[in-house]
């Protein structure tokens, strides 16, 4: 190892603590990112350690990769250099929970479930619930803008991050936001942060907006004999006095693997409400999904969370698939036909939040060649469509050989590339993966 | 700019201060919603005021210009929060304009309007040569040497009057029908009198039918109302004071089928403490009759009503119109999309600024065609012969109406 | 400093004669905004009617580094829309049109000047609505609520502007017209989510696609009347603690129920020392439920009398004494201070406490009507302008208020915005570094420093660096 190497795994140790940086083959091959072995992996155990370590970083040049629970790194492209990995699980600490105000502090690398845990005695939640959130960081939901069903009624992190303390690339530590639930102090540097991939900034500590849990919830499940069925009713639904706090669309596949009953689509619904209005509004949907000639099935607890784990089971490419309520059916079908005619052995799992045009596609039994052509080709097909395709997940096979965001206009291609230069003119912070290569 | 230079008429600098430029008004004023712009706002006239009464600006001819183009609707009035009494700072300004401002703008025209329109002999005359005029050659030759186009303020007098009723004179007393219930004085108008005889007519019968005695002094005179509108505070006081004087002392209400006038003789007691008294019993026509029991047959009608300013805005009348025509059987009584914005006739603003008063009756006319009546109500001469004449222009099958011509045919339906 | 001649023909060229205010009369009437404390005039208003003249405008003021100032319709409370530095102003007034309504999509793309209420009535008949409801809705542009990130009564439920905004056209300092985001969501960071709330310091919103909403089953107004303010407080806390989210929940102190009274007649109960106006909106069970759970907690907290509002009426009759509170105030007095800092809410008891003893201390009447259920304060603190030492004794007070706030933990402005009013009071809340972030963020949309320059941030210097923030130690031996 070269004198200046050793002196920066030194300088780290004086920073983290021995325990809090590894510099072993072992270690840097569990945290490769991609292939790509970082050459230390930190621990930090606190935002101020974080800010020294990414100062040291960019002073001498290094790329900092962050990482949470580790379950989003195959977002995006693969990063251009990874030469120190920050591992943020130690960073799990509430500071302030403030349950009267129905407001949260934590730091950014404590998990989801966790979070569910210690709200739970007082009936709170963060209401976001993305595939796989029990085991994820608050960090990583937010720099991923991850969400679930949940997001048809109480929408994204953008939605409810109010404050973030995150570390600037010359390893500045940065607040922007606030710690109440209404303020418009300045810039809204939160929604900055929110789906940024750290590239602007590492994030350290959240104030999160909670939610009360309501007081009882049922889900249903409404059979239907087409996407375009599925689309007529989901219109429906939205357009009347029903109040579901998740609106899903299940294809076939993705219904067969949930498992309740086999359909050429799905719409699974859950209502939470004091237990007299939820009783009235399942009733009510019954009655329309008669109307519909739809079988209407009630779902046993646990449906959500089997949902989750199908929709990211396996080892297949997940794509984000972005689309408009109105073009549910018409979207559903350009996803099927693309990566079916690109593979002709393919399978595809849907689900999504119909109601707002995004859905969570799963591919299996197709190679990484045929998943990018199928992406090429969706692409072009949505582009009409005002959509995008994002690959999620899949092999840096995948994500060399297309694009993983997709195209991004140039008039705010060439904004976020100024935001980028502002704020990381030398590309410390996770150089490469983002849009555009930012 | 000398403070100094501001006149007894000044406009009251407390009740310009009870504006807090909260802008409340803006999208109730017809200049702010045709031109888009501050300074034809309520919110920029009254600051405008305010400048001028702390010596910021002058008054100066654009000064003058963004107080003329003002309908004076007083629709900033009802929207208003912090009760700025809009109507008495216009009247203020445009007197101190008068005085120590720069001219008049269409001064002979303005001349011309106030020595005929407040006299109702001679507005008798004049329209008497008018349908000379008409049925002579003359129009004709008047219309092709394309002097009107020149002259847009004589062309929009020259289209408001196309049709001219013969006049046939109330008598001074008319009895109560039934058992009486009380003695009122009933306006006639200069306008109305002339142009709307019948709607004059119909208001007598029908306080009859409700039990009132009707007492119409051959005397009276113009209420003054174009002349405060204008500024011409002195004018206006000795026409109220004439026209008080000429009703008797007696009276439980003095009735008006006119809103402009309504509105002005309801506040002769802001500038005219004396008359007071005589103020708080104007009422206006469809306030009087809300009350009475009224013998009404069937009309088959669809009916839309349009606000006249000075009724909804200068007098807050604005439920009893709907709640009588919603009496008679049969009559479809549907609402009009933005009723309550000026119609551009404004007393003599449609001839004193045509254009805008143009763009605000097309509004209005699209808004009477969206509603799907073939029936107009509008409890204001002005308004009748502005939106009669667009609708004329158009090509609209509409007819315009006072609401008590209305009644009057249900009457007639009931008795016939 | 005056334009030149030429820089006004050029300017007249671009919006024409009919769409420039040069005279001193009309430049006047747009030296101030709501907060008529601050004046500006500025040297020319251009009223343009197409994104292209705004592009233009932008393109011809960057060349001349001349200031522009973005403006609605000038309901703001922060000193936003004037020009402290003279320059153009550009008025969004003529640009009012719904350009699309697409309810399959549940959106609508409109042009900024579109005054906000104008939206919700295109909509309503089709039963969706546009939920940011700033008291001024019904003459503030939805540019104007773009620009401050508007909020208003409903957004305890629904939240603020930003939370409906799903597209913004924005002619950036630059004199670029760009598209952030649309009715679909596009990867890359969150431009839209940074551009609302950025008070027309990255650029000009030429167009808005906005979310709507439809409008809930059931509606259920609850008026409460307290015999102390601190008991209404307390009554907001408990119902936000015991899990209702209430639609909207508002109070009123006295002094505020006065006014109204006066002015609309809305029918507050006159003895009551603070009133809660309680909405509650959704499925008709739950409405129904929560109402019933929401008036136990203000019985139980001592209130005078609690009313349901009987019908639609009624019920737009509560409201609009309430839409209309900061116009009433005129009744009491000719000027007052308005800010609208936040404070978490279960520190509202607090608060109104510490604001009860700041009034007295500074001998100013302080009037209250504020957004209760976020703890989103709006103290009115009245004076009378022609006393001087008044203004003083106001501005004593407020500053002392806002710091309390932000010593609970609360931040200084809940949903007016900072404009040129409380730039000063930003570092209260944040610090250098935090500020340094802001500086270079409004670089990167506006490198010229052209877009209403000394609004929101702190003192505006020239080249946008602001602060060098400390940054933090690296250990020694580090740069071999």
């Amino acid at each position: 190892m070269p004198a200046a190497a050793r002196s920066i795994g030194e300088a780290l140790v004086t920073i983290a603590g021995r325990e809090g940086v590894q510099d072993d083959d072992r270690a840097r091959t569990a945290a490769a990112v991609d292939g790509q072995l970082p050459r230390w992996v930190v621990r930090p155990a606190s935002i101020d350690q974080l800010g020294r370590i990414v100062a040291l970083a960019h002073d001498d040049g290094l790329a900092v990769v962050p990482r949470g629970g580790g379950s989003a790194l195959e977002l995006g492209h693969p990063p251009a250099r990874v030469d120190v990995l920050v591992d943020l699980s130690g960073l799990d600490q509430v500071l302030e929970y403030n349950p009267d105000d129905l407001t949260i502090t934590v730091q950014a690398g404590i998990t989801a479930g966790t979070l569910a845990t210690l709200l739970a005695p007082r009936r709170q939640f963060l209401a976001l619930d993305p595939p796989g959130a029990a085991a994820r960081t608050l960090g990583g939901i937010t720099a991923t803008n991850a969400s679930g069903p949940l997001r048809a009624r109480y929408g994204t992190m953008r939605d409810l991050l109010l404050g973030v303390r995150f570390v600037q690339a010359d390893g500045v530590v940065t607040w922007g936001g606030s710690k109440v639930v209404k303020s418009v102090s300045g810039y809204d540097v939160p929604k900055l942060m929110v789906g940024a991939l750290g590239t602007l900034g590492v994030l350290g500590e959240l104030t999160l907006r909670l939610h009360p849990l309501p007081d009882a919830e049922r889900s249903w499940l409404v059979l239907l004999a087409s996407a375009e069925a599925a689309q007529a009713f989901i219109e429906r639904v939205i357009a009347s006095p029903l109040q579901p706090n998740r609106i899903e669309f299940f294809n076939d596949r993705a219904l067969r693997s949930v498992p309740v009953e086999a359909a050429a689509a799905g719409v699974a619904l859950s209502i939470g409400s004091v237990a007299e209005a939820v009783r009235e509004q399942g009733e009510r949907l019954g009655v329309m999904a008669k109307a519909d000639g739809a079988r209407i099935v009630p779902l046993p607890e646990g449906f959500w969370s089997r949902a989750a784990r199908a929709s990211t089971e396996g080892n297949g490419a997940v794509l984000h698939v972005v689309s408009l309520p109105s073009r549910l059916a018409e979207t559903e079908r350009a996803i099927g036909d693309a990566i079916r005619t690109a593979a002709p052995r393919g399978e595809v799992w849907i689900s999504g939040c119909a109601g707002l045009g995004t859905f969570r596609v799963r591919v299996g039994n197709a190679s990484a060649a045929e998943t990018a052509v199928a992406t090429t080709r969706l692409r072009a097909r949505l582009m009409d469509l005002v959509g995008s395709v994002v690959i999620a997940r899949g092999p840096a096979e995948l994500r060399k050989a297309v694009d993983p965001w997709g195209p991004v206009e140039t008039g705010p291609f060439a904004l976020m590339r100024a935001l980028k230069d502002e704020f990381d003119a030398k590309r410390v912070l996770n150089p490469g993966r983002f849009v555009g290569g930012l | 700019m000398a403070v100094a230079s501001r006149t007894a008429e000044a406009p009251d600098l407390d009740e310009i201060r009870k504006c807090v430029h909260c802008g409340i008004c803006l999208p109730q004023c017809p200049t702010y919603r045709v031109l888009g712009e501050e300074m034809d706002s309520p919110r920029g006239r009254i600051y405008l005021m305010r400048a001028a009464a702390e010596g910021r600006v002058g008054l100066s001819r654009t000064f003058q210009h963004h107080l003329d183009l003002c309908l004076g609707c007083r629709a900033c009035e009802t929207a208003c929060p912090s009760g700025v009494r809009f109507g008495s700072l216009l009247e203020a300004t445009r007197a101190e304009l008068r005085r120590a401002g720069p001219p008049a703008k269409h001064r002979l025209l303005q001349t011309f309007i106030f020595s005929v329109f407040p006299e109702p002999a001679r507005l008798g005359a004049a329209l008497a040569l008018f349908k000379l005029y008409k049925r002579s050659g003359l129009r004709a030759l008047v219309r092709a040497t394309g002097v009107l186009r020149r002259l847009p303020q004589l062309a929009a007098m020259e289209a408001l009057l196309e049709d001219v009723p013969a006049a046939a004179p109330l008598p001074e007393f008319v009895s109560a029908r039934g058992r009486v219930v009380g003695r009122v004085g009933l306006l006639t108008g200069c306008v109305q009198r002339h142009l709307y005889p019948g709607v004059n007519r119909d208001t007598a019968r029908l306080l009859a039918l409700a039990g009132f005695e009707v007492v119409i002094p051959k005397s009276q005179g113009c209420c003054g109302a174009l002349e405060l509108h204008a500024g011409r505070v002195d004018a206006h006081a000795s026409r109220a004071r004439a026209l008080a004087a000429a009703f008797p002392d007696d009276l439980d209400f003095v009735v008006t089928n006119a809103a402009g006038c309504g509105a002005a003789m309801k506040e002769y007691g802001h500038r005219i403490p004396e008359l007071a008294r005589f103020a708080a019993r104007v009422r206006d026509v469809t306030e009087v009759l809300a009350g009475a029991d009224l013998p009404l047959g069937p009309l088959d009608l669809t009916v839309t009503y349009h606000d006249a300013c000075h009724l909804v805005h200068g007098q807050r009348v604005r439920q009893e119109p709907r709640q009588l025509l919603r009496r008679i059987p049969g009559l479809r009584l549907v609402e009009l999309a933005d009723s309550d914005l000026c119609c551009g006739s404004a007393g003599i603003y449609n001839l004193l600024e045509p254009g805008v008063a143009r763009e605000l009756l097309e509004r209005k006319l699209a808004r009477i065609v969206e509603s799907g009546a073939r029936v107009v109500a509008a409890a204001n001469p002005g308004c009748l012969l502005q939106i009669a004449w667009g609708c004329r222009q158009r090509g609209l099958d509409v007819t315009l109406v006072h609401p008590v011509e209305l009644l009057a045919r249900a009457v007639d339906a009931h008795q016939g | 400093m005056p334009l030149s001649g030429t820089f006004l023909a050029d300017l007249e060229r671009i919006v024409g004669a009919e769409g420039l205010v040069r005279s001193a009369e009309g430049r006047l009437v747009y030296e101030c905004d709501m907060h008529t404390f601050y004046k500006g005039a500025p040297d020319a208003v251009a009223l343009p009617t197409r994104a292209e003249e705004v592009v233009a405008i932008v393109n011809l003021c960057r060349r001349e580094r001349v200031p522009i100032v973005p403006r609605g319709s000038g309901t703001g409370l922060i000193g936003g829309a004037m020009a402290p530095l003279g320059g153009v102003m550009i008025g969004t007034n003529r640009m009012d049109r719904i350009l699309e309504i697409d309810l399959t999509n549940r959106c609508a793309t409109v042009q900024p000047g579109l005054i906000n209420l104008s939206l919700t009535r295109a909509v309503a008949t089709q039963g969706y609505f546009f939920a940011p409801d700033p008291s001024s809705q019904m003459v503030s542009s939805i540019g104007g609520n773009v620009a401050t990130n508007a909020g208003g009564p409903h957004c305890l439920k629904y939240g603020i502007t930003t939370n409906h905004v799903l597209g913004v056209e924005l002619v950036t300092g630059t004199g670029e017209l760009v598209r952030l985001g649309g009715k679909a969501e596009r990867p890359g960071y969150d431009l839209v989510g940074v551009a609302v709330g950025s008070e027309g310091t990255f650029g000009i919103v030429t167009a808005a696609t906005v979310r709507l909403l439809h409008v809930a089953e059931a509606v259920k107004t609850i008026l409460a009347s307290f015999t102390a303010i601190e008991d209404a407080s307390e009554a907001v806390s408990a119902i936000i603690a015991t899990g209702i989210v209430p639609a909207a929940l508002e109070m009123l102190d006295a002094v505020m129920i006065r006014a109204i009274n006066e002015g609309t007649g809305a029918g507050y109960p006159k003895d009551a020392a603070a009133v809660l106006l309680i909405e509650l909106d959704g499925p008709a069970a739950e409405v129904e439920a929560q109402g019933e759970r929401a008036a136990r907690i203000c019985w139980a907290r001592g209130a005078l009398e609690v009313r349901v509002a009987r019908d639609d009426a009624e019920r737009a009759l509560l409201w609009k004494g309430r839409k209309e509170a900061a116009g009433a105030v005129g009744r009491l007095a000719p000027t007052y201070l308005l800010q609208d800092a936040v404070v978490p809410r279960s520190k509202l008891p607090a608060i109104m406490r510490e604001l009860i003893a700041i009034g007295a201390r500074h001998r100013v009447q302080i009037a209250n009507v504020f957004h209760a259920g976020d703890g989103n304060l709006h103290p009115l603190i009245l004076y009378d302008d022609r006393v001087p030492e008044e203004l003083e004794r106001a501005k004593a007070a407020n500053e002392e208020l806002l710091l309390a706030c932000i010593a609970m933990g609360g931040t200084v402005t809940g949903e007016h915005g900072i404009g040129l009013d409380k730039a000063k009071n930003l570092p209260f809340q944040y610090a250098d570094a935090d500020l340094n972030f802001m500086y270079r963020l409004r670089r990167a949309f506006d490198p010229d420093g052209i877009m209403n320059p000394g609004k929101l941030l702190p003192s505006h210097p020239a080249c946008g660096e602001g602060f060098r923030p400390a940054r933090p130690r690296v250990p020694e031996g580090a740069w071999i």
